[in-house]
């Protein structure tokens, strides 16, 4: 009897504690729901992206580029949806380089030309680094994404789509930075 | 009477209203779409769809949008320079509702192969000393992601060819290999199919081998010359590559560095009484000397 007294005590003791622990997850977890679920802001939300790189070859990551790497990929992946959503290709050439960025640009203008834009919610990224070249130039990732997919013709929804992603990712260092060279969607089947 | 014919007319209503309500989800019913789940770079193909009236068709790929109206209840053709990159496509019909289905597009046959063979100078003999990276690219520049077999073939300036097959993951295959005992060019190509891209590197002398030098005294000079220096196995150094000549004596040590020359480095010092020289060159040391300037080694 006299446990539960104390037990009520406590209880009582701690409860502003945790509503005020409560209530700051949930103003956090409102804070990164609104900077996700609001692409036409100024700046979208960088993607969750995590970066698996175990038994790499033939040369191994270090520490600091695959830190750069999940950056990267992940301001590219902002940078994509931005440009989607906007139909405005802007800020694509930070991130992406060659086919990856030609295709891109080209996809943008085309959706303009069509009166279509993507909004893109995304969810986070799971990397694989599947090779890296022993010269350090070249390194392929498979992205597992989770990524909701709106289509619009004008101000008319035409489709939506909440499924996993598969890309097969080709990025090469810059002076700065890591660049997105290849991203190619894949079935999610083994090939 | 007439309240006879109120309440026909009023059943007649129902009646009516009733068959429209039941009808309306079959007007409003989306068009069925029917394609194919994966598709070649390039082949024009066609999409079924179902139902009657005109429509909005879209296709939605990596680097193509597509929007036009359609009659529906046939096949739509699907140019090949729709689906020319490689990538996931959204196909959406709407009429009075819109209905979407998604195709994948893979790589067409092998047509490039982007090689890279490193370093471009690599010394004789050392193991895992050449990589050699290929990535198998399609006609439309797609990754190729099927595997395939790509024949690394080497073909040393001295020495017999010999060639390596690699199996490609996810569009990438990769080797590495020794150098061979021999300097001069080494030719390595990538071949798949009727696909191939030379690259040449050159196989420079190892660390020197052997280093040994002989020294002519006279009065209080010395000159020091080595024997043509070469590696382990049996190539010269290049000429330009710095031999190191260090000299202790009464007044102290000092070393002086040389270039190989026609195979040879030389030297000359003046002697303040009798002294130890030593030679070497890279992390390889050589012998070791004791001289006195009256000529006597």
């Amino acid at each position: 009897m006299k446990n539960l007294a104390d037990k009520k005590r406590a209880l009582r003791k701690l409860s502003p504690r945790l509503a005020r622990a409560a209530s700051f997850v949930i103003a956090a977890c409102a804070l990164a729901i609104a900077q996700s679920s609001s692409p036409s802001s100024p700046e979208t939300a960088l993607p969750a992206v995590h970066l698996e790189a175990d038994g790499l070859a033939p040369r191994p990551i270090e520490e600091l580029t695959g830190t750069t790497i999940a950056r990267d990929y992940a301001l590219a992946w902002r940078y994509l949806v931005e440009a989607l959503e906007s139909n405005r290709s802007g800020r694509i050439d930070e991130e992406f380089v060659g086919f990856a960025k030609d295709r891109l640009t080209q996809r943008i203008s085309e959706q303009k030309h069509a009166g279509l834009h993507v909004r893109i919610v995304d969810h986070g990224h799971h990397l694989k680094a599947v090779f890296y070249s022993t010269d350090g130039t070249a390194m392929q990732l498979l992205d597992q994404a989770q990524l909701e997919i709106q289509t619009f013709d004008g101000n008319k929804l035409i489709d939506t789509q909440n499924v996993a992603h598969k890309y097969v990712v080709l990025m090469t260092p810059g002076a700065d930075r890591w660049y997105v060279r290849e991203l190619e969607e894949v079935s999610a089947q083994p090939l | 009477m007439k309240r006879i014919s109120e309440n026909s007319f009023a059943r007649f209503t129902h009646l009516t209203l009733t068959a429209l309500l039941c009808m309306l989800p079959s007007w409003a019913r989306a068009a069925e779409l029917q394609v194919p789940a994966v598709v070649e770079a390039g082949r024009a193909f066609s999409i079924s769809v179902d139902g009657s009236g005109q429509a909005t068709f879209y296709l939605v790929g990596p680097d193509h949008v597509v929007k036009r109206s359609v009659s529906l209840g046939g096949d739509l053709q699907i140019q090949s320079s729709d689906v020319r990159t490689a990538g996931r496509y959204q196909v959406i019909v709407c009429g009075s509702l819109c209905t979407s289905a998604t195709f994948e597009v893979r790589a067409a046959q092998p047509a490039h192969l982007s090689f890279f063979l490193h370093p471009s100078r690599v010394p004789v003999s050392t193991p895992d000393a050449i990589d050699a990276s290929a990535f198998v690219f399609d006609q439309y520049f797609n990754l190729v992601l099927t595997p395939a077999a790509v024949d690394f073939r080497i073909a040393p300036a001295n020495g017999g060819a010999f060639s390596r097959q690699v199996s490609t993951r996810l569009g990438v295959a990769w080797m590495r290999m020794n150098s061979t005992q021999h300097e001069g060019r080494v030719q390595v190509t990538a071949v798949l199919g009727n696909v191939e891209e030379a690259r040449v590197i050159q196989q420079v002398a190892a660390e020197a081998c052997g280093l040994r030098m002989k020294a002519v005294t006279s009065r209080d000079m010395a000159v020091l010359e080595t024997d043509p220096i070469r590696d382990c196995s049996g190539n010269a150094l290049p000429d330009g590559t710095v031999v190191s000549f260090t000299k202790v004596d009464k007044a102290g040590k000092s070393t002086v560095d040389a270039p190989i020359k026609k195979g040879v480095a030389r030297m000359q010092f003046s002697l303040h009484g009798p002294a130890q020289i030593g030679v070497a060159c890279g992390v390889v040391l050589g012998n070791e000397i004791a001289i006195a300037p009256t000529g006597k080694l």
